[in-house]
């Protein structure tokens, strides 16, 4: 099903948090990931939601819904082709200095630490595909602890 | 100043006169400022349920009269708001204003399981419009006007306000100041359009001119905006026929010639029928409801859909339109009514093929009603509501619960009065019939109420008997008693092959039961005894209870099955089957 980002400006208050992702389980969506952050003006905070769906009406109702509650400000779907989504991702690895370095002509990341000889702690940011392909190169069995963000997006 | 004190000024601002509730540990502080300020009428209920029905009957009875009220029930914390729950989702469903107070734990044991302490803001805020938890006795008249302003303002809702007992009892800061007259809600996030804009509505004109057959609808919205009259004389310069959704009914007289009845699952025949063969549909102020659609890829396939909400997120969710309104049903009938460009057609070939579809049914109605008795010598609901409606000139206020008789009462009585039927509707909650016609009596007192329900529903909170008696409520009970939940064993007898599972059920004495109550009570069984009892129930004061011993295989039709097509739909009564409930 085709992944799909809803931006959503919302007052920062308790429970505006619990009323969106009520709704989201209401319309029987899983939260694919969900990003909370402060916006440039006081009290108010952006959140990126992305979820899974093939049916444009279904998601301009969540939409519709979200923008019902009195704490949402406004709320839209950024579409991959108008918008850059990317995430972050902080990974502990068991590997190989060398292994390692042969993934930075591909890979822009940052070494955050180099405990003792081959466990590393990284730090690479990118669209979900490209971390995703990271991991892939890199070989699940180096990781020992992946921390994702989950997606931020902004339109263009 | 205190909390409690605050909250009580803000209500009497608001123009509360009534308070319904019932008092316990964490709501004690502010039914004693109640007591002490004496301002309020309190009606206590037998049940928190109760007392949500009750603030219910305020609100929606009031809102045609020259001073709207909005309901308010108070409860105290953990299972006193938890029994409000109900009541609140039944009025989100019904777009319904109401204000629930609730009592909570003090905030120095909140979130520690203290004595009745259950996380009400957490359970409410999927049911109501909006939640508050004020934290500071300072907070609180302003967020009882915000509360008022969320519950009134737009699609309207249920509020609740949950108060921690410490903060009921806070003394205000020093300098404490607050004016209603400069009170803006701060809600940057609550958009309201009650103006249609101009563009869409010439496209609805344009429709409307253009179309050979149309057909109105008018929902909830409607009655909400008090928009009858112009819907009426909206209908009347087009010639376009009206359907009524089941919260859309008494917004123009029954018998109107315009009039189709009502749609969807028990609609009458020629509402069904038009909207199937419809090139136009307009509504104003309903959601499209399951009920009101059945299938939704078989609905009114060939039509156009103007649809006029204020809800934004309504408009597409169900049916897609082809012209949307975002704006107040009143206002845009208002400038609907008044367009020079609005033209009428008289549309003879499609009010000629509504007659069609308007006899249909009308010989075997007509002749059930006349025969008035079901296969086993009982009464027929059906003969009943004719009769007051006939006997009342339909100009009484019916208070039905949900279920058959709740269909018989909307199909069979001949509203006359504006905004006279009320009844749980989205929810379908059974029960609500007897504390809601208690609230519609108390503000309308000057007209007959009648709280109609089936044996189940009524004994799901006849409690609130007690309130009738204790504030001498001058209510015309009816009871159709038939011995079974019969919406459900209308559908047993129609899709489980007549097995009354779970359907059957007994009814304690319900004679010694008004006694107890002090409450005057007849029975009815034959065709004879209906008049007479009825005549007695409209020129008694005061309350009394009438039972009607009903027939149980009494159907509702026309029915169309849940799920199913308008073209699905049962217009002819199946054969009677054998008898599978056990008495």
């Amino acid at each position: 099903m085709r992944r799909r980002a809803i931006l959503a400006y919302l007052l920062d208050s308790p429970g505006v948090l619990q009323k969106v992702s009520m709704l989201i389980r209401k319309k029987m969506y899983n939260v694919d990931t969900l990003t909370v952050c402060k916006s440039r003006k006081p009290g108010i905070s952006r959140m990126t939601i992305t979820l899974r769906e093939d049916d444009e009406a279904r998601v301009r109702q969540v939409i519709h819904q979200l923008e019902k509650f009195t704490e949402v400000i406004s709320a839209k779907e950024l579409d991959t082709e108008h918008s850059y989504w990317r995430e972050a991702a902080i990974i502990k690895l068991e590997i190989d200095g060398a292994q390692l370095d042969a993934l930075r002509g591909d890979y822009n990341f940052e070494i955050l630490e180099h405990k003792n000889h081959d466990t590393h702690i990284i730090h690479i940011a990118g669209s979900t595909r490209r971390i995703d392909a990271f991991i892939a190169q890199l070989g699940e069995e180096h990781i020992v602890e992946i921390s994702r963000t989950g997606v931020a997006a902004l339109e263009k | 100043m205190t909390g409690k004190e605050l909250l009580l000024r803000a209500l009497e601002k608001r123009g509360v006169r009534h308070i319904f509730g019932y008092t316990g540990g964490a709501i004690m502080p502010v039914f004693d400022s109640i007591d002490k300020l004496g301002v309020f009428k309190f009606v206590m209920s037998r049940h928190e349920q109760g007392a949500t029905f009750m603030a219910q009957g305020v609100s929606r009875a009031s809102l045609s009269t020259d001073d709207p009220q909005v309901g308010v029930c108070m409860a105290t914390s953990g299972p006193g708001a938890m029994n409000l729950t109900t009541g609140i989702a039944d009025a989100q469903m019904d777009s319904v204003p109401l204000i629930a107070v609730t009592g909570q734990v003090a905030t120095g044991v909140i979130a520690t399981d203290a004595f009745q302490e259950s996380d009400v803001v957490g359970v409410m805020m999927p049911i109501c419009k909006q939640t508050y938890m004020p934290l500071e006795a300072d907070e609180i008249e302003k967020t009882v006007h915000e509360a008022f302003y969320v519950a009134t303002t737009g699609r309207p809702g249920p509020v609740v306000l949950d108060i921690p007992k410490d903060i009921q009892n806070q003394k205000v800061s020093k300098d404490y100041q607050f004016s209603l007259e400069n009170f803006r809600p701060n809600l940057p996030g609550f958009f309201y359009h009650p103006t249609p804009a101009r563009e869409p509505l010439k496209q609805a004109i344009e429709l409307i001119n253009r179309c050979e057959r149309p057909v109105i609808f008018c929902g909830h919205g409607v009655i909400g905006s008090n928009a009858g009259k112009l819907l009426q004389s909206f209908a009347e310069k087009t010639r376009i026929p009206v359907a009524f959704t089941l919260h859309g009914l008494s917004a123009m007289p029954a018998d109107h010639p315009l009039s189709l009845g009502m749609m969807g699952m028990h609609g009458t025949v020629e509402a069904n029928r038009a909207i199937s063969e419809a090139d136009l549909l307009i509504s104003f102020g309903m959601r499209f409801d399951d009920r009101v659609t059945g299938k939704l890829n078989e609905y009114a396939k060939n039509a156009d859909v103007i649809h006029v909400e204020i809800d934004p997120s309504e408009i597409d969710k169900n049916v897609a339109t082809t012209v949307a309104i975002n704006a107040d049903a009143y206002r845009t009938l208002h400038v609907l009514v008044g367009d020079p460009m609005l033209t009428a057609k008289p549309r003879r070939r499609w009010h000629a093929r509504i007659e069609e579809f308007r006899r249909v049914m009308a010989a075997d109605l007509r002749e059930e009603i006349e025969g008035g008795l079901g296969v086993d010598g009982k009464l027929l609901m059906k003969t009943i509501v004719s009769q007051l409606s006939e006997m009342t000139q339909g100009r009484d206020i019916v208070v039905p619960d949900v279920g058959q008789h709740q269909m018989m009462a909307a199909r069979f009585y001949n509203y006359q009065t504006p905004n006279s039927w009320f009844a749980s509707g989205g929810a379908g909650t059974m029960g609500a019939s007897l504390p809601m016609a208690i609230g519609v009596k108390l503000v309308r007192p000057d007209e007959r109420v009648w709280s109609i329900s089936g044996d189940g529903g009524f004994q799901m909170n006849m409690q609130e008997l007690g309130t009738v008696m204790e504030h001498k409520i001058d209510l015309k009970i009816m009871i159709f008693n038939n011995g079974y939940l019969g919406m459900v064993r209308q559908w047993q007898t129609l899709f489980f092959d007549g097995r009354y599972a779970g359907t059957p059920m007994l009814s304690p004495d319900y004679g010694l039961i008004a006694s107890a109550y002090g409450i005057p009570y007849r029975k009815i069984e034959t065709l004879d005894q209906i008049a007479p009892a009825i005549q007695e129930a409209i020129e008694l004061e005061g309350a009394i209870i009438l039972e009607f011993v009903c027939d149980p295989s009494e159907v509702i039709l026309p029915m169309i099955p849940a799920g199913g097509g308008f073209d699905d739909m049962i217009v002819k009564r199946p054969q009677p089957r054998k008898e599978g409930g056990k008495r």
